[in-house]
């Protein structure tokens, strides 16, 4: 398997990756929510704040944007279906400038949440964020937060290695000529079928080698510590939330 | 008191076909077996029952004397699994965390783990690999982990499906080389194969499957003459009748 994906952990000492989980967890959360909600100044000090975070993790950003593309067609779509409006005579018209800004604003908002998920996957171990949300949802009732946790770092685990498995099952269908249907119904069918097939597979192997070295939901978690660094980073992400609720 | 023993051990898959057919055998501390047989010989199969991944239809598997059926943890942990496909067993994304996956599941404290993962790192000679990303392995680097990922729970029996397998001559001289090492530390080993040349020279016992029945059982030198009509290729040794040499010289 030469590269997996992009997306996924990626070992590194960067400040993001030397941060707490438990930090990193509830920053995205409260970012995500305020990036919704954010005009230029947030989104562009964001987006900045972001771009210096992706080039200290060493993580290479134009390949993570080639890794989303089919992400980006859809912010593409949402971006068409806010600005073009339709006339009396059913024509297609563009709509005014203040709808533009508002429609390429709600795309950028949704792609900074997009990156600081992907942020948070590329630097911090999937057992760091199992650990994490076992912490964060300890409080929670009727919650099993061994079992959710569990759960989503599996979803988070799984998903570079799904990604994987397309790329390879794409590539085995362009090697036979699969261009050449030009029904869409039909290529998709072509590729959905033994995606699914191989990544239930995965799935069954990935339980077996679990099982055949003890795995249960009471294991030793990594140990977790708040440093001065996430004290430092709270400051920067709730002052970043506060240019939202200020402006 | 065998490590390993099964007594007339049936398995029939949910499509209907007979997996295990009375199977018993017994396997002592220390010993060195390789089970071998055409695909679809049932080996495989026969050594999941030993890691509690199958339970059989009838019969009995024991490990230290105890069912695994009953207790397929305590199993799990005597018995270490290598499976034929390293990438479908590394669970960790860096070399360190996957070697520690098995103690985490033990519930170790920290500096245990730790010794332990350092410790089967260093024995698989992935000393200095903690940090990377197990997908940037090659193929020999993968299976090594693999090894290790089993070794840092420390069990007393190693089972390794096909463990040469898509491996080229270097990493299978250095898999071999490791195997041997932890044979002579005192591992009980046991390799299903159905290439023999690499393995059968220091083996010191020899296990013939065939349609999930044991058809051949005893000491290489005996059971290797006619191993051939059960679809397994005898060594090249054997076949210039030169006896069983070893495959590294």
């Amino acid at each position: 398997m030469g590269e997996l994906t992009t997306i996924g952990f990626k070992p590194g000492r960067s400040p993001l990756h030397r941060l707490d989980p438990r930090t990193k967890q509830v920053l995205l959360v409260g970012l995500s929510v305020a990036s919704l909600q954010g005009g230029i100044t947030f989104l562009s000090i964001s987006s900045l704040l972001l771009l210096y975070l992706f080039t200290a993790a060493k993580l290479r950003l134009g390949r993570l944007v080639y890794e989303i593309r089919y992400f980006l067609l859809f912010l593409l779509f949402i971006f068409v279906l806010r600005t073009v409006t339709f006339n009396d005579q059913w024509l297609p018209a563009i709509a005014s400038g203040n709808l533009l800004v508002e429609a390429l604003l709600v795309c950028w908002r949704l792609l900074l949440v997009v990156f600081m998920g992907l942020l948070l996957m590329s630097t911090t171990r999937i057992a760091d964020i199992r650990a994490a949300l076992i912490w964060l949802m300890k409080p929670l009732p009727l919650v099993n937060e061994k079992t959710a946790a569990t759960m989503v770092g599996l979803v988070v685990r799984f998903l570079p290695l799904i990604l994987y498995q397309a790329g390879e099952i794409g590539d085995a269908l362009r090697a036979r000529g699969i261009e050449r249907r030009k029904n869409p119904l039909t290529r998709l069918v072509k590729f959905s079928i033994p995606l699914f097939r191989r990544v239930f597979l995965r799935a069954d192997e990935l339980v077996e080698t679990m099982q055949a070295r003890c795995y249960n939901e009471h294991r030793t978690v990594p140990e977790l510590s708040f440093t001065l660094r996430d004290s430092f980073a709270a400051v920067i992400g709730v002052g970043l939330c506060l240019t939202v609720l200020l402006r | 008191m065998s490590i390993i023993q099964t007594a007339h051990l049936y398995h029939r898959f949910s499509d209907g076909t007979q997996g295990l057919d009375d199977v018993c055998l017994a396997f002592e501390e220390g010993e060195f077996t390789v089970i071998a047989g055409a695909n679809g010989s049932g080996k495989t199969t026969l050594l999941r029952h030993f890691n509690g991944l199958l339970f059989p239809e009838s019969g009995l598997v024991s490990v230290c004397g105890e069912s695994v059926k009953k207790n397929p943890t305590a199993a799990r942990q005597q018995v270490g699994m290598v499976f034929q496909d390293a990438d479908s067993q590394i669970i960790g994304e860096t070399v360190y965390d996957d070697a520690a996956f098995g103690p985490e599941n033990l519930l170790l404290d920290r500096p245990q783990i730790h010794a332990r993962v350092t410790r089967a790192l260093a024995d698989v000679n992935l000393t200095g690999y903690e940090d990377k990303s197990p997908h940037q392995l090659s193929g020999g680097e993968k299976r090594r982990l693999a090894i290790a990922g089993v070794l840092a729970m420390a069990p007393r029996v190693l089972v390794m499906d096909e463990p040469f397998s898509n491996l080229d001559y270097p990493a299978t001289r250095m898999v071999l080389d490791q195997i041997l090492n932890f044979h002579k530390q005192g591992h009980t080993i046991i390799i299903t194969t159905h290439d023999l040349e690499k393995v059968i020279a220091h083996a010191q016992r020899l296990v013939v499957m065939e349609n999930g029945r044991v058809v051949e059982d005893g000491i290489p030198e005996k059971v290797i003459g006619g191993i051939e009509r059960y679809g397994v290729r005898p060594p090249c040794s054997i076949q210039l009748g030169r006896g069983i040499l070893p495959w590294e010289n």
